[in-house]
């Protein structure tokens, strides 16, 4: 059985208006209509550009922050359907790691207190005596000297606080880990160590991690199934060296060809597909595939007016996008995307 | 599964060397720690600092430092309309119109003043902190209601409030504490919210969630300690405003009813009548509240520097 699997999860941020009678004009769709499984012992890549909603989709998920529709099985659980003290029961089952190591761990708590935070907050058994030592075990784990016990968070590098926060994270043995760029604060150097410590602790506590990164070569590098997320919804599932070898989705093959290649021949004669425009706005999408506005593969038809679901395309392969085998067939090409020419002349270009 | 290059690694435990050497600089310290070691080195908070001792201990130590009662009139007769003595071996800074010794009296003022600027100081900001807790740990109706009475504390001009106060109580040392407190109880109140608010949506608390810490541990043992260090440098810039409210309430007669009680505010006002001829009588307690104030201003604004992370760097 799946660790977690969500449903239909979709959280709306209202906009209000009004000063003294506030309304609702409005809601920013970070979150809108994702279904996702973890299996257990295995690590979700999901990755996806700034503002796309997966750092969202991740607390949700934690509960964090509330959904505002869906449904979250943990272990078949419905978490969504628990108290505010039975979610907090359960939270020793399920943690999460913060992309700041520096925001995440409070300025005022030494090494020690941190560590023993969780303990005392499930009452674990044991008193002080056995907390202690858990909490030294935790630090060997991390690969943290001893004496940092009575430092505070801002006495460490980078790395460090990253390995505390971790230490936090497994400090009651969960099951279910949430990553949320847990390395793209990092120095690139620190980023290896800490990412080789994330598979050390999966192999040896039988860890589930959902990793939230928009590094893809560290989501190569980690993970077991990788989803990518374009505003607010998946839109192609898949093993991660299938994903990477094959991608089906336009937004996928455009995000793959970003990817430099360390070898100047092969990057000099691949082809990049470049996306024009920004972003859309979550709190005004796009109608129809979520896509269909930036998609060097555009059709004049379905593309704008009907939502794509997830389907599998090629085994194991999920894809939101209506014309994923002809894309596949080559069938149908890319469009030449103009790129916006450089100008000189400032004046010329505004009218 | 692609592996990352080894090269990415040059010494995989160079960053554990960091933390296996302790170093005199950054151990054992804490925000505040690390705050009094920057104080140290500020000229101004030094300044300050030794204007408050200074203040602190003629307050304290007032019955011993004073050489007469502020009180007392018995060299009445040494003055004459337009002619007070001036500073002589026994009165060291003259008399004034009713023959008392203006040095006692300079030295009693400052006792009087740290009693009504701490206790007013206490009692406003405790209520202060109590509103703006309760708005900022539960938020949403209850945060609006607490807001809504601090928006009406606020419309009550200060002035009047301590004039109504002092003819509902009487014209008491009380009324002045309780006016003065009155006023700031807004400034604690809206200062914890927000700081409070800000530090809800922090990732920390956010992470005290996952863990399983609950609502009251987030409350009390993160968010509260984390938005109090504004409060407290608050704390001892309104001390300063406090003991120039008071100083200001007391010149307009708000203050104790008996005239003996020494109050540099009140010496102010008596010190008028006589401001042509001896304008001593006036500037000498006007530069008690000053270098008070100032002193109390200088601390607060330094430490503000010291503990904010924005003026860090």
């Amino acid at each position: 059985m799946s660790l977690l699997v969500a449903r239909g999860i979709e959280v709306h941020f209202p906009i209000r208006k009004g000063v003294l009678f506030e309304r609702q004009v409005g809601a920013v769709k970070a979150v809108d209509g994702v279904d996702l499984q973890i299996e257990r012992g295995t690590t979700y890549g999901l990755v996806g550009e700034s503002g796309c909603g997966k750092s969202t989709l991740g607390r949700a998920l934690l509960r964090l922050e509330e959904p505002t529709a869906g449904t979250v099985r943990f272990d078949g659980v419905d978490l969504l359907g628990l108290g505010y003290a039975a979610m907090r029961r359960i939270r020793s089952r399920m943690q999460m790691i913060f992309q700041d190591p520096m925001a995440s761990l409070d300025p005022r708590q030494n090494v020690e207190s941190i560590l023993t935070e969780p303990l005392t907050a499930h009452d674990v058994p044991g008193g002080k005596q056995a907390h202690r030592a858990r909490v030294r075990e935790l630090l060997e784990w991390v690969g943290l000297p001893a004496n940092a016990l009575s430092r505070y968070p801002h006495e460490f590098s980078g790395g460090q606080r990253q390995r505390i926060g971790i230490a936090r994270a497994i400090a009651l043995g969960p099951e279910l880990i949430v990553a949320d760029e847990p390395v793209s604060a990092l120095d690139v150097s620190v980023q290896a160590q800490v990412v080789n410590l994330l598979e050390e602790l999966q192999e040896r506590l039988g860890l589930t991690y959902l990793v939230i990164a928009h590094d893809l070569a560290v989501v190569r590098h980690i993970s077991d199934t990788v989803g990518v997320m374009y505003l607010g919804g998946i839109v192609e599932q898949a093993p991660a060296d299938a994903l990477y070898d094959r991608p089906l989705h336009p937004y996928t093959i455009a995000l793959m060809s970003a990817v430099p290649i360390p070898d100047p021949e092969v990057e000099d004669a691949r082809e990049r597909i470049f996306l024009s425009g920004d972003l859309p706005s979550p709190a005004d999408p796009p109608t129809g595939c979520r896509f269909h506005t930036r998609c060097p593969y555009r059709q004049p038809t379905r593309c704008d007016t009907e939502r794509p679901v997830l389907r599998e395309v090629l085994p194991g392969q999920q894809v939101a996008c209506h014309y994923a085998e002809q894309i596949l067939s080559g069938r149908i090409q890319p469009a030449q995307v103009e790129v916006a020419p450089a100008t000189t002349d400032g004046a010329a270009s505004t009218g | 599964m692609s592996t990352l290059s080894p090269e990415l690694i040059p010494n995989p435990d160079e960053e554990l060397i960091y933390a296996g050497e302790p170093n005199e600089e950054t151990t054992g310290g804490s925000q505040w720690r690390e705050a009094v070691r920057t104080l140290r080195r500020s000229p101004l908070a030094i300044i300050g600092m030794i204007m408050i001792a200074f203040f602190l201990v003629v307050a304290i130590f007032a019955p011993w430092i004073a050489p007469y009662d502020p009180g007392d009139g018995q060299w009445l007769n040494q003055i004459t309309p337009g002619n007070y003595p001036g500073p002589s071996a026994e009165h060291w800074l003259g008399l004034d119109q009713l023959g008392r010794d203006v040095f006692s009296r300079l030295v009693w003022g400052a006792r009087q003043s740290l009693i009504i600027g701490v206790v007013s100081l206490v009692i406003g900001a405790s209520a202060g902190i109590l509103l703006g807790l309760i708005a900022g740990a539960f938020g949403g109706w209850i945060d609006t209601v607490c807001m809504r009475i601090v928006d009406i504390m606020l419309s009550i001009p200060g002035l009047l409030f301590a004039i109504g106060l002092a003819a509902l109580l009487g014209q008491s040392l009380t009324s002045v504490m309780i006016a003065i407190a009155v006023v700031n109880v807004p400034i604690f109140a809206r200062l914890l919210r927000g700081q409070m608010l800000g530090q809800r949506r922090a990732d920390y608390v956010l992470a005290a969630t996952s863990v399983g810490v609950s609502r009251s541990g987030i409350v009390f043992r993160h968010v509260l300690p984390n938005s109090l260090t504004a409060v407290i440098v608050q704390g001892t810039l309104t001390l300063a405003t406090s003991i120039i409210d008071a100083a200001g309430l007391a010149f307009l007669g708000l203050s104790s009813p008996d005239p003996s009680v020494a109050e540099w505010g009140r010496m102010l006002t008596d010190a008028q009548s006589a401001l042509s001829t001896a304008p001593m009588l006036a500037i000498l307690p006007g530069v008690a509240i000053v270098i008070t104030a100032l002193g109390f201003t200088l601390v607060g604004e330094q430490m503000r520097e010291a503990l904010d992370p924005k003026y860090r760097r």
